[in-house]
């Protein structure tokens, strides 16, 4: 059947050809016709995308939320987390080596960038070594992601500390959305091969499981004189998901993934990192108001990563080793949302978190103890209070009991003003923090009985936040959507590094620093025909921080920025004849200003280009061809300017999917 | 740069011999769907004020069909009544109409609109989760990528409609949850 309504198209697009500019601008009409000839059982079996399902309930969101979906994920050719993340124009990425990243947003996207919160399908990916993501441990199958939801500004009110600068929220697909076979394998200059095979079932009508493995295995970079920057990787996944309807009401949801990862390192040596998850979840709805879930998961994680000797002007402080770190994480969060008469939409939730970590120190690197436990207890309610029908006022807070800072309150204030149904303007004002993390606190270069040259802070406390938002949204007509963020935000008791009177070493992480930033983030939709859709994205980014009256800081505030003040995006998806589909994605990023110590360096400003071609020859089988960074032979997209530095060479791959 | 610019000329140039790969969108064949409901449902004669009145489908709230209902109702009659699509941005601008779907951005009104319309012969369309257990007569779903008909067939009889067994065989029969 779906093959009539093709051919219809085909024939449609003959007279599209002829009728010239003026059937053009009729687009789809052939489409309709042809949908008009089916009988009212043939038009139910029609396969349909939804396209704009998440951009319409968007309009009414009080943030600067983003989404990418996985028509987005798909068409951009992304082999990974982080090149997906690159569709979203409120996030600063970029490639720092063959398998790491820094990503942020509204800023502060340093080498240990630490103001972002990550969540996987409700889990949070987070190492309490550095309050930041590895994002080379976070994968998926890229085609069972659902979406990707990208807010940047704070969300500390429902998210908690470390939703500072935004929230990544990655959703994977529901059991019965992936039924059947799935593979693909391809390869080229980079990744070099890759293998993806996922399989879905039906236990019962109301049960439903997937099953997937994922393998890559990607090549090293380049340095600056051509040489190789030895940071080959590989990395072997698997998971399962299974989603049961207990009832009319209860839906209960149990999923996990195992890892195991080895990467090259400049150094020689090699880092294995691995983990393994579990995550149930049980949720109840009582009406469309209200529902209720209950969620928990044990998240393990394993790095081994060589440390180089602390060699100063010749002189060798500690010798080389390895730094092993072993977390384990048990979270349990529950949550509750109804109404109290028509004005009042409440949600609030409970939660708890214990994580046991302990770290395997080299001599150069230490974290002390060595053995760490820690609680975390937390508790957030919102009011979502109509004002108006069209005017909403949302409070919100989260009380956080940490055991390096104690209490932590993160309150948030929302207005949305629904002006038709085509515009929203929405405003917020919120306080978030970053609590201490290991690094922070426990760190130490190099171990004692070595001299000490940096250690953390023991009175190091919570990093805050106000943040001051006013955004606007607008569905100019069918074809066109908008939205634009502004944001001033003020920070304090940044992290700085000070010295210890009398004799100076060891240095010492404290809150020296206090600032502000502003920018805005602006993203555009233009759907010009049925085939045819462009996104423009562009991102400013002013950061002011400096050294607070009676502190020091080493590096005079520079250390923990490292940010374009400008960026900008042009994407193009187009379907062609015979089945194909070409998308571009253009690329520019402002120089990055990055340092080493108080000395400061830049990462040149530069156009990138990625693009895809796919060619359908079947219903079951894609065929499809991806340049990333075409523009330039290499180039760095991060660090400081060193003979050391990677750079990102150009690179292509093809691939062959299979679904049945 | 430059080179871009160029590639992007030449992709204009070459639109008209190019096709779409993707299957339809949820919302062109929604809107074929409400073009067939103006078939397969039977409104009384009281529905008409004159012989040659417009049948009128209305949307009300963000209309997600654009030119495509447009194009789907373009010179189509039912009786003698010529399809006509209007567009109401809020509740109170509704006028007489025989279709009138309701878009989810205005679901939160839904009691008030229902109430108002509880005399008038009008088929109730909505895309909004529950919407068909509210009262709405019919509710598209999109499940495994299809779109599925949920009809609250008291719903419509109680407004004097008659729904084609065409309808409703393929559909999904749905009474109002006595919790709303």
């Amino acid at each position: 059947m779906t093959r009539t309504v093709i051919r219809g198209w085909f024939a449609g697009t003959f007279a599209l050809c002829l009728g010239g500019p003026l059937a053009a601008a009729n687009g789809g009409a052939a489409t309709i016709r042809e949908l008009k000839q089916l009988n009212v059982e043939d038009l139910m079996n029609v396969q349909v995308t939804s396209v704009a399902r998440h951009a319409e309930k968007l309009i009414e969101t009080a943030s600067a939320i983003q989404v990418i979906t996985q028509k987005d994920i798909r068409r951009s050719g992304a082999t990974s987390i982080p090149e997906a993340l690159r569709l979203a124009d409120n996030l600063q990425v970029a490639q720092k080596n063959s398998h790491d990243w820094a990503i942020s947003a509204r800023g502060f996207n340093t080498a240990l960038a630490n103001k972002l919160l990550v969540m996987i399908d409700g889990r949070t990916v987070y190492t309490p070594l550095f309050s930041g993501v590895f994002w080379d441990a976070q994968d998926y199958l890229m085609a069972d992601i659902d979406r990707i939801e990208v807010i940047s500004g704070p969300g500390g009110a429902l998210w908690g500390a470390n939703a500072v600068n935004g929230v990544i929220n990655i959703v994977t697909k529901k059991a019965k959305d992936t039924q059947g076979l799935y593979a693909q394998a391809g390869g080229g200059s980079r990744p070099e091969d890759f293998a993806d095979v996922r399989y879905g079932g039906a236990f019962d009508p109301n049960t439903q499981f997937r099953v997937y493995g994922k393998y890559f295995d990607r090549g090293s970079e380049v340095l600056a004189n051509g040489d190789s920057s030895s940071d080959a990787w590989r990395q072997s996944r698997a998971g399962f998901r299974a989603d049961s309807l207990l009832s009319q009401r209860d839906n209960l949801t149990l999923q996990g993934d195992f890892y195991d990862g080895r990467e090259n390192d400049q150094t020689g040596g090699t880092s294995h990192t691995s983990g393994e998850n579990i995550l149930g979840r049980w949720s109840r709805g009582i009406s469309e108001n209200s529902d209720l879930s209950l969620q928990s998961y044990i998240d393990q994680t394993h790095l081994s990563i060589p440390v180089a000797p602390l060699v100063i002007n010749g002189l060798q402080f500690a010798g080389a080793g390895t730094l092993h770190d072993d977390l384990m994480t048990f979270d349990v969060d529950f949550q509750h949302r109804f109404r109290i008469g028509a004005a009042h939409g409440i949600v609030w939730g409970l939660g708890f978190r214990y994580s046991h970590d302990v770290a395997g120190n080299a001599p150069a690197l230490a974290f002390l103890p060595a053995t760490l436990d820690r609680d975390l207890y937390s508790l957030f309610a919102q009011d979502e209070i109509a004002l108006q029908s069209n005017l909403s006022l949302t409070l919100g807070t989260k009380i956080e009991r940490n055991n390096y800072t104690g209490f932590e309150f993160e309150p948030d204030v929302r207005l949305s003003w629904i002006l038709s149904s085509q515009q929203a303007l929405w405003a917020a004002i919120s306080r978030a923090v970053r609590t201490p993390s290991r690094i922070d606190q426990d760190f130490s270069e190099a171990a004692p009985p070595h001299l000490v040259l940096l250690e953390g802070g023991s009175r190091f406390t919570s990093e805050s936040v106000v943040a001051y938002e006013l955004g606007y949204r607008a569905q100019i007509d069918s074809r066109i959507t908008a939205s634009v963020s502004s944001f001033f935000n003020h920070y304090n008791d940044i992290r700085s590094t000070a010295i210890t009177p009398a004799t100076m070493i060891p240095f010492f992480f404290a809150n020296g620093l206090e600032g502000d930033t502003y920018g805005l983030e602006f993203c555009g939709n233009y759907q010009v025909s049925e085939i045819w859709s462009l996104h423009a994205g562009y991102t400013l980014l002013k950061e002011h921080l400096h050294v607070k009256p009676g502190q020091m800081d080493l590096n005079a505030a520079r250390n923990e920025t490292a940010d374009p003040q400008h960026q900008f995006s042009l994407r193009s998806s187009l379907n062609l004849l015979m089945h194909m589909e070409l998308d571009s994605a253009l690329r520019w990023v402002d120089t990055l200003h990055t340092n080493r110590g108080a000395a400061p360096g830049s990462v040149p400003s530069y156009f990138e280009l990625d693009t895809r071609l796919a060619w359908h020859p079947s219903d079951r089988l894609e065929v499809s061809l991806v340049g990333q960074n075409l523009l330039h032979n290499r180039h760095p997209e991060f660090g400081f300017p060193d003979p050391a530095r990677p750079e990102i060479e150009r690179s292509a791959y093809g691939k062959l999917t299979w679904r049945y | 740069m430059r080179l871009v610019l160029v590639a992007a000329a030449g992709l204009v140039v070459c639109m008209h011999g190019l096709r779409a790969a993707d299957a339809p969108t949820e919302n062109q064949v929604q809107a074929v769907f409400l073009y067939n409901f103006s078939r397969f449902v039977e409104w009384p004669a009281q529905a008409f004020a004159q012989p040659n009145d417009p049948f009128v489908i209305g949307i009300l709230g963000s209309d997600p069909f654009g030119a495509r209902l447009d194009e789907a109702v373009r010179d189509e009659q039912i009786n003698g009544h010529p399809l006509k699509v209007r567009r109401f941005r809020s509740f109170a601008e509704i006028e007489n109409c025989q279709i009138l779907f309701v878009d989810r951005s205005e679901i939160a009104r839904l009691g008030q609109i229902l109430a108002a319309l509880d005399h008038r012969s009008t088929l109730t369309v909505s895309q909004a989760d529950g919407a068909a257990q509210r009262g709405v007569m019919i509710q598209f779903a999109t499940e495994n990528n299809r779109i599925r008909l949920r009809i609250n067939v008291e719903s419509a009889r109680a407004s004097g409609l008659t729904i084609s067994s065409k309808l409703l065989r393929p559909a999904e029969i749905v009474g109002t949850d006595a919790r709303e």
